[in-house]
């Protein structure tokens, strides 16, 4: 297996892990999983994530 | 830091004035129920940060809605440094009804008048300050639309937040006088803050402050019977409000000077309403609207100009535009940048492939195939669904949104449903996630649930590219012309508003029967959107697309490729081997479940590639052509409309799969979202179920009615039968 091909297999190995972990860490600091951004939403600050963001900051 | 809240009527200008003042893009509606949770932002022009906090809007502090609750618990507990009451001076009378009721609380209050621009359109005149004079508070003009006022709106509240101030209340003239009075100096006694305010609301005998001063209820309960008044029946809540409006009308209303004092006024957005809003036009001019919105953004012949043309003008043959503009008519806007995004992503992905020729087959297939033809597949919908989004928040901004759900109302009202739960509905054709949320603004529990479990049939943005995709492949099946995009796009919106409907009529005659709540809101007036925001939200919009589809979407792309192009013995497969891969075995479990939506086993060799699209379209809908355009590359295709011929897929069943994807269980966020509006685990099973049988009435509906077009009168005595069903249990519960 050459070097390119060991890259790539890194490469897609973090792509995907990171977006899993990210995901993952966003769910638990009660940021949006939404995908779509909260700045242009009209319930920014109405979703239940940022909620529970509130909450957790507050507490 | 100082905190700010800024308080007002809906449509005030509470959140234009807020995107002014902390350079925000926060999300302005043209429509009453936009901002159903607070928003904070931080002004930083003060001599210190302040922050802001734009509350929903409310017509008084009364707890009746979700809405006045957030507001006027804001404003008791958090204690805000000062509270910016913006009045709409257009309608001053009505606004300062809030202003009565804000001046009883100890807070610091500066009144904001705002859409002053619009008064002195009018010819009008507001003196500022006789009107600061007799209410005792700080008076600033302003237009937030125009950023006229704000500075110096916020330094004069600077100001006023380092001077206490007491609450005051205006029913000095009022019979109940005595007894506010008494009330303020027992609860004063209790120690309890905001005494005015509270003493008021006692004397209401509002439901919050009669659960927290149980004792000084009696107060109220002795008043009520030593001063019997057969003015309103005796009704406090009553008597406080008129003596609030006699008091308005009396002292403040004076300050405003009107040009045609006797006149009625016809404003334009009145003589736009006759004709919108008619009763038997107003609909179809709306589905019109519509059909003009669908025209300019998918048409491949723009106002049928085609013909008009010589042939091959707009083609552009042996030129690197070939076709971006048109082939045998003019291109849409939409259409048009999609092209031209196309262009850009073959020239990518060309150059990749060619420095990739000499590596190994599986790293060209990954880069190539699966990453670049899975994302660029997306990316490819981005302008269309800009386009498509661009003219919604015209609509929305404009005012005419809001229209709308006053028109459906008097339809709806019949079939048990009010027009205020069409405003969240049409938000779904956005984004189900907000729309959900937006059902909060639902008082009855039945009918939010109803709209919850719809929502996802008006379909999404994300859903666009599914119905631009499959509508391509249909013209070519059909040896349509490219003029059809449109017409076919507009009718499976329109399918998934009748889906809705329907479903909405079963649910509220059966599981969801309720009384219709009234629907009353307030029109807004027409004003033309404001291009700044617009801008501002398509920047957002096409930024966090690119995002998902550099994050989720080339993930799941990824994934998608490695385990369609390896066995179960982790073997490389090339293209004519794939149907051996990991996927394919999976997905050919499921494929049978489909086979009665047209695209199951009757597709042979390629059923899988459908239903592992559908699946993968749970993580996010833009995935279910992410995967198509993988997989198609990878099978040795041009693109999705190759793979879509090669399968022998009928137009039925295409049909079926669009309906299908529109219909069936939206992304995981939408799910979470409904998960969250629903108190009940049981109803949120219920409503996962009720997605996954519409999607398979639907889509098999559509199917065996356009195989085989006798089918349709099984359908018609199926649906008679439920009809008549229903119908008998509907009787039997009146009767009981």
């Amino acid at each position: 297996m050459g070097v390119v091909e060991i890259l790539v297999i890194i490469g897609c190995a973090l792509i995907v892990g990171g977006v899993i972990v990210k995901s993952i860490i966003n769910k638990k600091n009660g940021k949006t999983s939404c995908g779509c951004g909260c700045s242009d939403c009209s319930k920014c600050h109405g979703c239940k994530s940022r909620e529970d963001e509130k909450n957790k900051t507050d507490s | 830091m100082l905190k700010f809240a800024l308080a007002g009527n809906p449509n005030s200008g509470k959140t234009t004035l807020f995107n002014g003042l902390t350079g925000s893009t926060a999300h302005v509606g043209n429509w009453p129920g936009v901002t159903v949770d607070k928003r904070e932002g931080v002004y930083k022009k003060c001599d210190e940060p302040i922050a802001l906090v734009d509350l929903p809007g409310i017509y008084s502090l009364s707890p009746y809605t979700q809405e006045e609750v957030i507001a006027r618990n804001y404003i008791l507990d958090e204690k805000p440094d000062c509270v910016i009451n913006i009045i709409d001076a257009t309608n001053l009378e009505r606004n300062l009804y809030l202003t009565t009721q804000i001046m009883e609380i100890d807070v610091p209050v500066v009144l904001a008048l705002n859409m002053m621009d619009a008064v002195e359109k009018r010819g009008d005149n507001i003196d500022a300050k006789e009107l600061e004079n007799r209410l005792g508070l700080p008076v600033v003009k302003i237009s937030a639309l125009k950023g006229e006022g704000l500075d110096k709106l916020m330094s004069i509240a600077y100001a006023a937040s380092k001077v206490k101030r007491e609450g005051k209340t205006v029913l000095e003239e009022t019979a109940l006088k005595h007894l506010v009075k008494d009330l303020t100096i027992a609860l004063s006694g209790q120690g309890v803050e905001n005494p005015v305010f509270h003493a008021v609301k006692l004397a209401e005998l509002d439901d919050l402050e009669v659960l927290m001063h149980k004792d000084a209820v009696k107060m109220v309960d002795a008043f009520k019977k030593s001063n019997l008044d057969d003015t309103f029946g005796g009704d406090f809540e009553a008597l406080v409000a008129d003596g609030r409006y006699k008091y308005i009308t009396k002292y403040f209303s004076p300050t405003l000077k009107r040009k045609n004092k006797d006149k009625f006024i016809v404003t334009p957005s009145d003589k736009a309403d006759k004709i919108l809003t008619h009763k038997i036009w107003g609909f179809p001019i709306f589905l019109l609207i519509l059909f003009a919105i669908f025209h300019l953004t998918f048409s491949e012949n723009l106002l049928f100009l085609g013909a008009l043309f010589p042939e091959g003008y707009v083609t552009l043959q042996g030129t690197a535009f070939e076709g971006v503009f048109g082939e045998g008519g003019i291109n849409s806007p939409g259409v048009t940048l999609m092209n031209l995004v196309g262009l850009l992503t073959d020239t990518i992905s060309g150059g990749i492939s060619s420095l990739l020729e000499n590596s190994a087959p599986w790293v060209s297939g990954l880069i190539c195939d699966g990453i670049l033809g899975g994302v660029f597949a997306v990316l490819g919908f981005l302008p269309q669904i800009l386009v498509l989004f661009l003219f919604f928040s015209i609509l929305e901004d404009s005012g005419y949104m809001a229209r709308i759900a006053f028109i459906l109302d008097r339809a709806l009202r019949k079939f048990g449903l009010s027009g205020r739960a069409f405003l969240p509905m049409i938000m779904g054709f956005g984004c189900s996630v907000p729309a959900m949320i937006n059902t909060r603004t639902l008082a009855d529990e039945k009918e939010k649930l109803a709209t919850i479990r719809v929502i996802p049939f008006f379909s999404c943005g994300a859903k666009l590219p599914i119905l631009t995709a499959v509508a391509g492949t249909i013209i070519t099946k059909g040896s349509l012309t490219a003029g059809y995009a449109d017409v076919i796009t507009y009718s499976m919106y329109l399918l998934g508003m009748l889906t809705a409907f329907v479903s909405v009529i079963l649910m509220r005659k059966t599981t969801q029967k309720g009384e219709i709540p009234p629907f009353i809101m307030e029109l807004p007036a027409y004003h033309a959107p404001q291009i700044r925001n617009l801008i501002a939200l398509l920047w957002e919009k096409a930024k966090h697309f690119i995002e998902k589809a550099f994050t989720i979407i080339l993930a799941s792309t990824i994934i998608v490729w490695v385990v369609s192009h390896f066995s179960f013995t982790w073997t490389f497969l090339d293209e004519e081997q794939m149907s051996n891969s990991i996927l394919a075995g999976l997905s050919g479990l499921i494929q049978p479940i489909f086979t009665p939506l047209g695209f199951g086993s009757q597709l042979a060799d390629y059923g899988w590639v459908f239903a592992l699209a559908a699946i993968t379209g749970l993580i996010a809908k833009e995935n279910v052509v992410a995967t198509l355009g993988s997989l198609a590359v990878g099978l040795g295709f041009a693109g999705i409309d190759g793979l879509f011929l090669a399968t022998g897929i009928t137009i039925p069943a295409l049909l079926s799969f669009i309906a299908f994807n529109m219909t069936t269980i939206p992304c995981f966020a939408a799910v979470s979202a409904a998960k969250g509006e629903m108190s009940d685990k049981k109803k949120f099973n219920w409503t996962l179920l009720f997605w996954i049988a519409v999607s398979f009435i639907v889509s098999s509906a559509i199917y065996f009615i356009g195989t085989w077009w006798w089918t349709c009168f099984i359908y018609l005595v199926v649906a008679a039968i439920v009809c008549v069903v229903i119908n008998l249990i509907d009787k039997k519960t009146i009767k009981a």
